[in-house]
């Protein structure tokens, strides 16, 4: 197991690496500089700034040196936030972000589990056809308009939460529902869809012929299988939510990191770029490991190679 | 099922954990003015800041030798006074001797020297160095041309006397000392905590308020300067938010969260009769150019064309913020506006003259692209406009909008035939507008150049009689917008503000500077949590 | 290959058929739109804007003065066009790769995986807005980068695919009387894939519908005069409490024609393979 970990872990980073490479490839061929401005710079100016980042070199030089800096973990300078380095805006923003994306994560299991487990195991009530009109509505609705709407209700209309801002625990609601109710309309027909898949499997049949109640056989057999494709997309979902959105920061103001993934190329800040597709690549790589571990918590018949 | 439990369990500790704290940072009977940033500040360092969000924190923060009246006209600040030598190149500024930082350390001339040698210093960096290049050898210093310091034109004579040698005559340097860029800084706070120096717990300033908290990202919260040498300032406490969209700072603004705003266009109409609604000129200008090296605006006739097709008076109709519609380029709220000049909406003569440059009715016109940088006011103002060129000209014209550093990197290497480009303020003078399309400008992507226009330009910055300064201007402004028409100008921007009733003594100003220092909030409030 | 009791079984899925209908609707509306749409899409008046709907303008008009209803009915050709060109040059795309990988199998499909665990690894939004940006002007970056993001999942699902059907019998006939593996592959087992690859697509629509709205939303979104529907939400929702017609309709016209999207593709699903109930 801890082999397996291991092997995992050293196998993060050709992938870390190959993600470095084609990140800073790509956004070296977008046109545009970071210090482009609406009022030109004089080219004295500019070349003093260019040759304190050291984007005066070659691109080669610029690669080898921000890969020097990566194996020491140093992220670089930002070059829009003055003075801070790309470590210090992560470290800023990424601890919102993960607690948004973890509350967020959090409403979309329990919803979505739920919505799921009920639809799946009274499939084709009534019951089940509004929860899953509802979830292929969830799926269906870009997220600014969901947010505009929550706000406009929620905040407006019925005074409950406050609009915008991260003052208090009241502020954490919307944002938290507007990030996390598509991912459980997700789980919720991922859910249902699994369960019935589950329930025309032999063992099903076998149970049922030895007599045993339905319930035990739903709650017994059939949910924990049902569950396995769950914690699959959890790993991926996870990642996602946790290093933030930038349609719900934008509209709700909230400090955290997924807004750099926009910003961050507008500006050119490359560093920038650079360190929150490495901590999102990172983050993925993580997510998926611990799927896998989960799978042997599961099912102990899985083996890790 | 007990691996999805344990993993519920711990995304439930992971959301608990860091919760945002309950603290609003602010007491019951304190005197407080919240507003909010459109972007977090990217800087506090008042050497390297160049963007109006930094400067609009750091103008609250600090001040310089001297600074803007509400005519805009510099007066002493730091500097109880200041001496010229007879051939205007040496300023001797005399220092106010009651003058602390906010850690009760006096401020001397020694930190303005080392200020402007760390402004100038290649390695600092700075965007704003260029600001001082009327010092003697300053322009060298920042070049790397000199690598001595001490060759620059900035020394401190004794504690409060700062003398400073330029390298040629420039009446107004004492205007230039009101920019951020020139304030004092510390030697031993910079040279101790290096890049950090700016954050809260190491920043140390001199102005009305000093920096207590910096939530990147999030918020900046000012206290009253107890140091300060001028009046103790009204407010107690000066909250800035940062939220980029300004739909969501309105909805803050009516919940009680904010105290000022600025309104979202298409909410403009809806607050006009609104008590807090306050409207303001705003010394910015938005004009298309004509790139003359493309065809068919080679052609004047077809320029002078393309401006006289345009109403522009249905301009504040669409975007209904108040916009002056513009035919001429500086600004009004500016010395030497005149509405007078420029070509007014004539759609026959547009005609006739797209006519007389061979191409009636648009035949025979090669396509022609207007190009703008991604933005709803930059798209619906392209829209209008193609529409009126199709309906007044018979052309049809093309719309390429970019991505705004994309956009840039094209006005530089290839500019379009038809592009778009605003202009604010950077001082309160026409010269800041019109120097910009003299042949020399590094901001003139029309490829146009006009000896007797450089003339003009250059003599009115001179020109000490106003009634001979603005017979000069009027000049540039007719060759710049009758007779070459390398661009035409659209309209001057206004503000739209939403400012609490409590607040009192809020200045709005054309340059869209924000004074907090004489601002007071009314007792009887009550500040809504 | 279609399952012959296809039909009948997918007709007794009502919102299925329903969502065939709006569809079909929508496609109609994309062709004929000029001969449908009262105004042109780009005329202007600029005395009658904002104007809520009305007799003249059922949907109301924007802040130039235009009809929204024609707008809308213009928009409807260019999100149907962009989403269906995504939808199916990400399933080209995914599907030879997949494919591909899977029949190939041992090193080269652990490598060309191992390529896609890479991109995976990259956020999808940065992928598309550095994609557009280098791209830029209009449908075609919008499109190329959409297109450039989803085939990934595709090809995931079609390796997945390839690999349980290259163990069938009749494959392993077939390659044991020496027929060629091109011909195999296109012959045998990718018209197995059929279902699935119909399912796919029904999905792709609606996210790549979804995923230019929020490209409009960032501001990177199509060049005018072309409007999406996605654009028209954008420039709708700031005036969600002013000029509510403006977010109400387009928001109407992507939701239901997700909604659709996403029902026509539980119906197929369930009546391709009612066993295969897996969401993609």
């Amino acid at each position: 197991m801890l082999l397996f970990i291991l092997r995992r872990l050293l196998w993060a980073v050709p992938v870390l690496w190959a993600v470095a490479t084609l990140t800073f490839v790509m956004m070296h061929l977008v046109p545009g500089g970071p210090f482009d401005r609406e009022k030109k710079l004089p080219p004295e100016i500019k070349a003093n700034i260019e040759a304190k980042y050291h984007l005066d070199k070659p691109f080669a030089v610029q690669y080898g040196l921000y890969l020097k800096g990566l194996l020491k973990g140093d992220l670089g300078p930002s070059y829009k936030y003055l003075g801070r380095t790309v470590n210090d805006v992560i470290a800023d923003t990424l601890p919102v972000s993960i607690q948004l994306g973890a509350l967020a994560l959090f409403i979309a299991l329990v919803l979505g589990l739920l919505a799921g487990m009920a639809s799946g195991a009274f499939a084709q009530t009534a019951w089940d056809k509004t929860s899953m009109f509802f979830a292929t509505a969830g799926i269906s609705i870009p997220n600014f308009v969901l947010g505009a709407f929550l706000i406009l209700v929620f905040s407006h209309q019925f005074k409950l939460f406050p609009p915008a801002l991260w003052e208090d625990a009241r502020s954490v609601v919307l944002p938290a529902f507007a990030l996390g109710l598509a991912p459980a309309a997700y789980i919720a027909r991922l859910t249902r869809s699994s369960i019935l898949e589950e329930k025309h499997r032999d063992y099903v049949r076998t149970a049922r012929a030895k007599g045993l109640p339905e319930t035990t056989i739903l709650f017994r057999h059939v949910l924990k299988n049902a569950i396995t494709p769950v914690i699959t997309v959890l790993g991926p979902l996870a990642a996602t939510l946790v290093t933030g959105s930038f349609v719900i920061e934008f509209i709700f103001s909230v400090p955290g990191m997924g807004k750099f993934f926009i910003t961050a190329v507008t500006n050119r800040d490359y560093p920038l770029i650079m360190g929150v597709t490495l901590v999102y690549a990172l983050l993925v790589v993580l997510a998926n490991l611990l799927v896998d571990l989960f799978y042997t918590v599961i099912d102990p018949r899985i083996q890790l190679e | 099922m007990k691996a999805l439990l344990i993993s519920l369990l711990f995304i439930g500790l992971v959301a608990s954990f860091l919760w945002p704290s309950a603290d609003r940072g602010t007491v019951e009977s304190e005197a407080v003015f919240r507003m909010n940033l459109t972007a977090e500040p990217p800087t506090l360092d008042w050497a390297l800041a160049t963007d109006n969000v930094s400067i609009r924190v750091i103008e609250n923060l600090m001040e310089g030798l001297t600074a803007y009246d509400a005519a805009l006209r510099p007066q002493p600040a730091i500097a109880a006074r200041w001496t010229v030598s007879g051939d205007g190149r040496i300023y001797t500024f005399h220092l106010r001797p009651d003058v602390y930082w906010s850690d009760g350390k006096q401020v001397t001339a020694h930190d303005f020297e080392y200020a402007w040698k760390r402004l100038l210093n290649p390695a600092t960096a700075s965007e704003y160095a260029y600001f001082l290049y009327d010092v003697e050898n300053a322009a060298a210093y920042n070049t790397g041309r000199i690598k001595d310091a001490d060759l620059v034109g900035v020394k401190a004579l004794h504690d409060l006397t700062l003398r400073v040698d330029l390298k040629k005559q420039a009446v107004y340097f004492p205007s230039v000392t009101t920019f951020t860029a020139t304030f004092p800084q510390r030697k031993d706070l910079i040279e101790r905590y290096g890049d950090r120096w700016t954050e809260p717990a190491h920043l140390v300033t001199l102005g009305a308020f000093r920096l207590e908290e910096w939530r990147h990202e999030y918020r900046l919260t000012l206290v009253a300067n107890e140091h300060y040498y001028g009046d103790r300032p009204a407010l107690d406490r000066v909250i800035f938010y940062v939220v980029s969209e300004e739909t969501t700072a309105l909805t803050l603004y009516e919940t009680g969260y904010l105290d000022r705003v600025t309104l979202p266009p298409i909410a403009i109409p809806r607050y006009k009769t609104h008590p807090d609604y306050v409207r303001a000129p705003f010394l910015r200008g938005y004009y298309y150019g004509f790139n003359l090296d493309k065809a068919p605006f080679d052609k004047v006739k077809v320029r002078q064309a393309f401006s006289m097709a345009i109403d522009r008076e249905e301009i504040p109709k669409i975007l209904k913020g108040g916009e002056i519609p513009a035919t001429s380029w500086i600004p009004q709220g500016m010395f030497a506006h005149n509405p007078e000049i420029g070509l007014a909406f004539n759609p026959e003569k547009a005609r006739r003259f797209l006519a007389e440059a061979g191409y009636k009715n648009g035949a025979g016109l090669p396509p022609i692209t207007l190009a703008f940088n991604t933005d709803p006011t930059n798209r619906m103002i392209a829209e209008h406009i193609q529409a009126q060129w199709k309906k007044n000209l018979g052309v049809t014209v093309l719309l390429d909008n970019m991505e705004w550093k994309v956009y840039l990197q094209q006005l530089r290497e290839d500019t379009p035939q038809v592009f778009r480009l605003g202009w604010g303020a950077d001082y309160p003078d026409p010269d800041n507008f019109m120097n910009l399309f003299t042949s020399t400008s590094g901001n003139n992507n029309t490829h146009w150049g006009n000896a007797e226009y450089d003339r003009f330009i250059s003599d009115a910055a001179s020109e000490g009689d106003p009634s001979k300064r603005l017979a000069l201007y009027d000049a540039a402004q007719r060759i710049l917008t009758e007779t070459d028409v390398p661009i035409m100008p659209l309209f001057f921007a206004a503000q739209n503000l939403l400012i609490s009733p409590e607040i009192e003594g809020l200045e709005v100003n054309a340059m869209d500077l924000i004074h907090l220092k004489k601002v007071k909030r009314k007792p009887s409030n009550k500040v809504q949590s | 290959m279609i399952q012959p009791l296809f039909w009948p079984r997918f007709r007794q899925d009502r919102l299925a058929v329903a969502s065939l209908l709006l569809i079909a609707a929508l496609l109609l509306i994309a062709i004929f739109g000029d001969v449908i749409a009262p105004y042109a899409h780009d005329l202007q008046n600029t005395d009658n804007n904002l104007a809520a709907p009305n007799a003249q303008h059922w949907m109301g008009t924007d802040a130039l003065g235009r009809d929204l209803f024609s707008r809308l009915i213009y928009g409807t050709r260019i999100s149907m066009a962009v989403s269906l060109l995504t939808g199916v040059s990400a399933l080209l795309l995914g599907t030879c790769y997949g494919a591909v990988s899977g029949y190939a199998g041992g090193r080269i499909d652990n490598a060309m995986m191992r390529g896609v665990d890479v991109l995976y690894a990259i956020p999808d939004l940065l992928l598309i807005i550095l994609i557009t940006v280098l791209i830029g002007r209009g449908v075609s970056g919008v499109f190329l980068a959409l297109s450039l993001v989803g085939w990934i999942t595709v090809a995931r699902l079609i390796r997945g695919e390839v690999l349980r059907l290259k163990e069938n019998a009749y494959v392993e006939a077939a390659r044991a009387f020496g027929v060629k593996d091109v011909r195999i592959l296109l012959k045998h087992i990718l018209p197995n894939t059929f279902g699935v690859l119909i399912v796919t697509l029904t999905f792709r629509i609606p996210s790549a519908i979804l995923a230019e709205s929020t490209l409009s939303f960032i501001g990177l979104g199509l060049t005018p005069p072309a409007a999406s529907w996605g654009t028209l939400a954008n420039e709708g929702w700031k005036a969600l409490k002013f000029y509510p017609h403006l977010i109400f309709f387009p928001g109407l016209a992507i939701f239901m024609t997700m909604l659709a999207f996403n029902f026509l593709g539980d119906g197929l699903r369930d009546a391709l393979d009612p066993k295969q109930n897996k969401v993609s």
